[in-house]
């Protein structure tokens, strides 16, 4: 039975150049990067060297950029250390359509600190509008919190105009989650403040993850420890993951425009296919991300996904971080889309057309059997 | 007891004692038995006896070997014994070791003579060996309520001496009865009914309905781990898997929404008479229990197993949940029973279960559709999975 990967949105395999480069890096390199012996001295000064190659890449200053375990750990960071340091301000603008790791750390800060959160709902195209942004908008607004590519239906926000209308109307800093554009759309970092990044979604290796902060911005840590990142993140450094994340980066832009341009194709041919079946509603808007395919059957996704489970075809019917969750999804509810039916696709790269085909025939087959009209 | 180095674990028969004519069948079938469950300790020796199996120990951890006989069926219970020469000087030596290792108050020396030929009687033995201990230790003689038994048995090559009995798990050696099939479901109950199926003597091979793709890849992955967790009794245990949507499907193409349950039921029933009767199986067995859902009140079970003629055992039907609860949480499977997966009965739930079907609309609903055709497919499909307890899971090695 062939296994066909349609869920990078998920996660991506390892690059194995990147896991050879890892390899050798925790062999010959695992020495403290804070040691002050020769051997020590040498990771750290591979691992600036990496921060200074991925600044480069990202047309950002070196000092901007600390290492996290991932977006995750960048998004809690970015939120909870700036309302720690910046007490005084509670009140926070975001979406509310946020990954679990944004809207969970707004919650836990409108619960245990009584911060005021307003959250914005997407429109019919599935973005936030930036007017929107700017009605919502008070002296007290610390943070504006809007994702880049909402990683359930692929919309893409325009954050280009809501970082200007932030910074134009307000004082409050800009944060944006860019797990789902990077590697695949460009991202301009300039007027954005803070922005999160993930390594395992464009090839690289799980807990491994970047924030992007302007230096003069004042945060707190998260996790207390010592001199690491800056004072921001205590902990001995994850010195082989964070100086391969460069290469990671590298990699994954020098990439990006060809692989966009196969993905665009595959996304143009699995959306035909679909329009082609009976039944089918596609949840996604048109001018989304290619790399996402969100749409809805007339059978339960639960049991979509077990069919096509059996089949070798691996899609997720929700966010992945929201799967062993009987909620309904913030994200399709908020688009008035009934979540227990609807499913995500999504292509990477590595995806080739012969496999869209496999899932559309196989997909055809289980509607046929289990589709009731 | 502690810091005793045992020789030998006397392993006594448990309920099998009182069966005349088949017991040599009895104890070879618990023997085999035995040796599967202790395959881990291959040093062991083992010695078949009219009222007991005797284990040499030879170094091994007397413990853990105790620990695993302790789930063996067929047993009432066990001694660990030292070794002693055929000679009362020795078996009086060997006693005081181990009274002196007590740290009881009272004890009462109970010998036995299975070689009359032995010079001194067994109340000789006693006495002489009491006085050994009394003159040694603190311990007192107390012969209506001891708290140390010291049991000696004199045979014709040695003499072996017993402390205080591990009490065994009881019940018959499993396979003595033959075969049982088990309608595995994947809740809590059914685990519970294989493991008193196999106490009275039936090994048990498990049934599975799964509904895939209404039902998930884990839902039944977790009715193998149940399997597997349940054959720790009987070492190996056989699942086989039947494909049950295509009917299911149809059940509810065919049949009201209310006769839904009471005719998957019976479909069930009818497939399991099939292969039981395939495989030389006797006994059907579930883990209904009367009166705890819609389809097991006494109508619904006459109806429903009234398309079978095996045997039908439900080792649950007269007990409360909580008591099955509590064995299956003694048996290890209750945590696993409780995983939330989907399972073939709970996909469709109907809003209102008919709780007293007749068996004429029954047979009313089967006419509208060629059910017949679909149980062959049903059987044709079947996919069996040996699980054997010991083998290692698959990733082990990653960690």
């Amino acid at each position: 039975m062939p296994k066909v990967y349609l869920d990078s949105v998920s996660t991506t395999p390892v690059n194995p150049e990147i896991l050879k480069t890892y390899e050798k890096l925790s062999a010959d390199h695992y020495y403290n990067s804070d040691s002050l012996y020769d051997d020590g001295v040498t990771v750290y000064r591979l691992q600036e060297k990496a921060r200074e190659n991925i600044a480069e890449l990202l047309k950002v200053k070196k000092d901007d950029l600390i290492f996290t375990s991932g977006a995750s750990e960048a998004n809690s960071l970015a939120i909870k250390g700036l309302a720690l340091a910046n007490p005084d301000r509670r009140h926070i603008i975001s979406s509310i359509y946020e990954h679990s790791s944004v809207y969970n750390a707004l919650e836990q800060l409108r619960r245990t600190a009584g911060y005021e959160i307003t959250y914005l709902y997407p429109n019919a195209k599935g973005v936030i509008d930036p007017d929107k942004v700017k009605e919502a908008l008070r002296d007290d607004t610390l943070l504006v919190s809007i994702m880049h590519v909402n990683n359930e239906i692929g919309s893409v926000n325009d954050i280009d105009t809501i970082k200007k209308v932030v910074k134009a109307n307000s004082r409050a800093y800009f944060h944006t989650d860019t797990t789902q554009s990077l590697g695949k759309i460009a991202i301009d970092l300039k007027e954005v403040d803070l922005a999160s990044f993930s390594a395992h979604k464009i090839h690289g290796l799980k807990g491994s993850g970047l924030l992007y902060k302007r230096q003069h911005i004042k945060i707190e840590p998260l996790i207390s420890g010592g001199q690491q990142e800056y004072g921001l993140r205590g902990g001995t450094s994850n010195a082989p993951a964070n100086i391969v994340l460069a290469k990671t980066i590298r990699l994954a832009l020098a990439a990006q425009k060809s692989n966009y341009e196969h993905i665009g194709k595959l996304y143009d041919h699995c959306l035909s296919k679909l329009n082609d079946l009976t039944g089918i509603t596609i949840n996604s808007p048109a001018a989304g991300i290619k790399t996402i395919i969100n749409f809805s059957t007339s059978i339960p996704s639960e049991v979509l996904l077990n069919a096509l489970n059996l089949k070798g075809i691996m899609i997720s019917s929700r966010s992945t971080c929201g799967s062993r969750i009987n909620e309904p999804s913030r994200v399709l509810t908020s688009m008035g889309i009934a979540d227990d039916r609807a499913v995500r696709i999504s292509f990477d790269g590595d995806n080739r057309l012969e496999e869209i085909d496999y899932f559309i025939d196989a997909l055809k087959e289980i509607l046929q059997k289990y589709g009731r009209n | 007891m502690d810091g005793i180095k045992y020789d030998y674990i006397v392993c006594r028969y448990g309920e099998l004692v009182l069966k005349g004519k088949n017991r040599k069948d009895f104890i070879n079938r618990l023997y085999d038995n035995t040796r599967k469950a202790l395959s881990a300790f291959p040093t062991l020796a083992y010695e078949r006896n009219h009222d007991g199996i005797f284990i040499h120990l030879n170094e091994e951890d007397y413990c853990l070997v105790i620990d695993r006989l302790k789930d063996v069926f067929g047993y009432a219970h066990f001694s660990g014994a030292i070794r002693a020469a055929r000679d009362l000087e020795d078996i009086k030596s060997q006693a005081l070791s181990l009274a002196k290792r007590s740290i009881k108050k009272t004890f009462k020396v109970i010998a036995k003579r299975n070689d009359k030929s032995f010079p001194y009687s067994s109340d000789t033995i006693n006495r002489e060996t009491a006085k050994e201990i009394l003159t040694n230790t603190d311990l007192k003689v107390d012969v209506h309520d001891p708290a140390l038994k010291i049991y000696i048995t004199v045979k014709n090559d040695r003499a072996y001496i017993m402390d205080d009995k591990v009490k065994g798990l009881g019940g018959y050696p499993v396979g003595i009865n033959h075969k049982a099939l088990v309608m595995m479901s994947g809740g809590i109950d059914s685990p519970v009914a294989a493991y008193l199926s196999m106490k009275r003597g039936l090994k048990v091979e498990c049934i599975h309905f799964a509904s895939m793709p209404y039902t998930s890849k884990q839902a039944l992955d977790k009715v193998l781990k149940l399997a597997r967790l349940v054959s720790y009794y009987q070492n190996d245990i056989i699942v086989h898997v039947v494909p049950f949507t295509d009917l299911q499907l149809a059940i509810y193409q065919h049949v009201d929404e209310s006769y839904a349950i009471t005719i998957m039921r019976r479909m069930m029933y009818r497939i399991a008479d099939r292969l039981a009767k395939e495989r030389r199986i006797n006994v059907i067995t579930n883990g209904e229990s009367l009166g705890q859902v819609a389809s097991q009140t006494p109508e619904s079970l006459n109806v429903i197993g009234s398309v079978c003629d095996t045997l039908i055992l439900r080792p649950l039907c007269m007990m409360d949940k909580t008591e099955i609860i509590d064995l299956s949480r003694k048996i290890g499977t209750y945590e696993t029973s409780i995983l939330p997966f989907e399972d073939c009965c709970t996909i469709f739930e109907p809003k209102a279960p008919i709780t007293k079907p007749k068996a004429d609309k029954c047979q009313y609903y089967e006419q509208r559709f060629d059910y017949e055709h679909l149980i062959e497919e049903c059987l044709k499909h079947i996919e069996s999975v040996k699980i054997v307890y010991d083998q290692n899971q698959d990733d082990e090695e990653l960690f």
